[in-house]
């Protein structure tokens, strides 16, 4: 993998109004090309911020962003040709076919004549709808319209690829389908920025993952330098009984012999802990000491979510 | 250049495949052009009208000029015109009035108006020194004032045969000259006119059976008066064959003439043609112009944003998509209301003018769209300027019915501009005349645009 830094985000800062809270603060990272770079957090924590900061679409309040050398602000037309966007929203003309689509976004990248009917009929064939390209998109499935949404991103073979969350809203079946079309691409050499929510998908493709919360960049590194963070920390999840209760445990197990961290979310609970052996059966008493009674126990190995457990103190989910 | 046409021909395309879109801005304007056009096309307008300034000239020289002008200051008239009575040098300052559109018309009445309309009144005053038109039927005639009378019936019968003056067969003109933009205060002058020669008709039939009653004594041996009557009424009213303009039962050998630089009548037909199609483009446009909101909203708009095209001709290319698709609104409703009998002018006038009048629309709903939070705010922005709009310039009352401040103020509206090219057009001016108006409508259009332009950018900063 090459090692030239192909985006570089530097003490990026930004917020929507002059007194407001920031989207995003002091967040530092690089992207290297031919690298599959992901931003993993919860919904609002400033994903699609950065994403769009990066993408040109919203000026930084402060810092500095370069895509292949151009600085975002000084010439954003020089850093749109050589980006490629799927936005989190299906960006799409429902009332055009997919052809006409992919023809009418390859214009706007500035593609035409041959190489445009040439890039069409590739993208078609790449997300196997060449079958139904003249058909119009308000007649495709969810998981059609997100392949589409994503070939539009490709449209003129751009350096960087910026896919925000891509697997929004769609059937298992669509989600397995272009995860494995995102590791093609990345099979390509294509350099990719990939935001999401689910720690599955983070761990399943990601070279680096930046994980960000409320706006800061908490941790960055490769799958196994971050789970290098928590050590040899377990997890265990608890399913109890009763849908209430579930806070009042969390915050009692803080306090406990063993517990990093502790948090919990839609009648879960989630214990980061050192040792699960050593500690489940004092967890278990905590929640019996508190009237609550245990349904399920998971002991789950060292992963990202223990990662965001143990650097929030909250699950990925909150 | 290549991006602004694939944006318009995207935007014209997604809006033709839309039923519903193609409802509004289509078939629901001409149905309701053709519905308005039938209710109030062929009727009046029952705005009131009064103290029309009118200016009289009268160059005549005899006595029916008088009673011509007299009837605009008769109490039948009421307060309808304000008549100003104007001198010979006067005339060149009068038509600027009119051309300055101060005053509705300027009516002027020739020299040798009563001469020519009774000729044989003008010889036997001449010949007599007796004004016939003031003849009492019980008036005493002497002898020579009778002999004064048969010659003076000879030489009116041969005027213009032998004499080389004015034939009677040429009727005399009474000439309307009046402003454009006052086209129903013309069309009231004109009937006054018209109602003032129906007297002059009868007072003229009255005198000339009066004077052959008393002259046919001494006339040929045989002939009765009722035939003298006949003869010199004949003679009087010249049966010149001409018709007369909005004077049909007229027999004088007048010719009313109404002059303006248009040469074309006011059409109902046409003005609601124009100024209901004029209404439902800036339904169009408004409602265009929000789908720039409702894009943003879909991700298509950020997505283009992000794309290498500039700013600008991503909004040109929207709101150019919008153009092709209010000219292809503003043709069919032009074509259609053509078939049915409305005039809209010169067919190069007409087409320039809707070309250049979408693209002003079209800044309204950019300016709209650009400053509007929501779709749904630009929905309720737009049809309030789009309603209001057309009740300050003339789309529901006739713009000229309206208080001057009024018409002043709708300027701001690209309705007022179209309705007073269109009007012009309809009324038979040519391209040339229309420049001007095509120019502020241009200088609108750079304006709004402009607007909507620090708003656009505003917005997605």
């Amino acid at each position: 993998m090459e090692t030239t830094a192909l985006v570089e985000v530097q003490n990026l800062y930004k917020r929507y109004t002059p007194n407001g809270l920031y989207a995003v603060a002091d967040v530092s990272f690089e992207i290297h090309a031919g690298e599959l770079f992901s931003l993993l957090g919860p919904n609002g924590a400033g994903k699609t911020t950065a994403i769009s900061v990066i993408s040109t679409l919203l000026e930084p309040t402060s810092g500095v962003v370069r895509v292949a050398g151009q600085d975002v602000q000084r010439d954003p037309m020089a850093v749109r040709n050589v980006i490629g966007v799927a936005p989190q929203e299906l960006a799409l003309y429902d009332d055009l076919t997919a052809h006409e689509n992919l023809r009418f976004w390859g214009e706007m990248r500035g593609l035409h004549g041959a190489e445009l009917a040439r890039e069409i009929d590739e993208k078609l064939g790449l997300i196997e709808l060449a079958d139904r390209a003249k058909e119009r998109v308000s007649t495709f499935s969810g998981g059609m319209k997100r392949r589409l949404n994503l070939a539009v991103g490709l449209l003129g073979r751009p350096k960087l690829l910026m896919l925000d969350e891509p697997t929004v809203a769609i059937d298992p079946q669509s989600r397995r389908y272009i995860l494995d079309w995102v590791k093609k691409l990345r099979e390509q050499g294509v350099t990719i920025l990939y935001t999401t929510h689910y720690m599955e998908e983070a761990q399943e493709l990601s070279d680096r993952i930046g994980i960000i919360d409320r706006g800061k960049l908490i941790a960055l590194g490769t799958l196994d330098e971050l789970i290098q963070l928590v050590g040899q920390h377990e997890t265990l999840r608890l399913q109890l009984i009763q849908e209430e209760g579930g806070a009042e445990l969390a915050a009692a197990l803080q306090s406990l012999a063993g517990v990093v961290a502790a948090s919990a979310t839609d009648g879960e609970v989630l214990i980061n802990v050192t040792s699960a052996e050593a500690t489940l059966a004092a967890v278990i008493g905590t929640a019996t000491g508190l009237g609550l009674s245990v349904r399920t126990i998971d002991i789950r190995e060292p992963n990202l979510e223990a990662v965001f457990l143990r650097l929030t103190g909250r699950a990925l989910r909150d | 250049m290549r991006k602004l046409a694939v944006l318009a021909i995207k935007e014209a395309l997604v809006a033709f495949r839309d039923r519903g879109a193609l409802l509004t801005m289509l078939a629901t304007p001409l149905a309701l052009t053709l519905v308005m056009m039938a209710a109030f096309g062929g009727g009046g307008n029952s705005s009131p009208l009064s103290e029309i300034p009118v200016l009289l000239l009268n160059r005549d020289t005899g006595t029916f000029g008088q009673v011509l002008t007299d009837i605009f200051f008769s109490s039948s008239v009421g307060n309808l015109v304000m008549p100003t009575l104007i001198e010979n040098e006067a005339e060149a300052a009068a038509r600027a009035r009119v051309d300055a559109d101060e005053v509705a018309a300027l009516v002027i009445i020739p020299e040798d108006f009563s001469a020519r309309i009774f000729p044989f009144g003008a010889r036997a005053q001449a010949l007599t020194g007796v004004d016939v038109t003031t003849l009492a039927p019980n008036a005493t005639l002497t002898p020579e004032q009778q002999m004064g009378f048969a010659q003076a019936f000879m030489e009116s019968q041969m005027l213009g045969e032998e004499t080389g003056e004015p034939s009677r067969a040429d009727p005399v003109i009474v000439q309307i000259y009046a402003s454009p933009d006052w086209r129903i205060s013309t069309l009231i002058v004109k009937a006054i006119v018209s109602q003032g020669l129906e007297r002059l008709n009868i007072q003229i039939a009255g005198t000339t059976n009066i004077v052959a009653r008393l002259a046919a004594g001494m006339l040929q041996a045989g002939q009765t008066d009722v035939d003298v009557a006949a003869a010199m009424g004949a003679m009087s009213a010249g049966n010149t064959g001409q018709g007369t303009a909005g004077d049909a039962n007229v027999n004088l050998p007048i010719k009313l003439v109404t002059t303006s630089t248009t040469g074309r009548g006011f059409s109902w037909l046409g003005y609601y043609a124009s100024s209901m199609a004029v209404l439902f483009l800036m339904f169009a446009v408004t409602s265009g112009g929000r789908t720039l909101l409702a894009e943003r909203q879909r991700g298509t708009l950020p997505r283009l944003l992000i794309s290498p095209t500039p700013a600008l001709t991503i909004l040109l290319g929207k709101m150019g998509g919008i153009v092709l698709t209010g000219v292809l609104q503003m043709l069919i409703l032009w074509g259609a209301t053509t078939l049915i009998g409305a005039y809209w002018g010169h067919p190069g006038g007409v087409l320039l003018t809707i070309v250049l009048l979408v693209i002003c629309a079209s800044s309204v709903g950019a300016l709209i769209s650009a400053w509007a939070r929501t779709p749904g705010q630009a929905s309720a922005i737009g049809s309030a300027v789009t309603l209001i709009g057309g009740a300050l310039s003339g789309s529901f009352f006739v713009r000229w019915n309206l208080p001057q401040w009024v018409q002043n103020l709708s300027l701001v509206t690209p309705n007022a501009w179209g309705i007073e090219i269109l009007s012009r057009l309809q009324a038979g001016r040519a391209l040339t005349a229309i420049l001007p108006w095509l120019g502020g409508m241009v200088l609108l259009t750079v304006l709004y645009y402009t607007l909507a332009l620090v708003g656009f950018r505003r917005q997605f900063k």
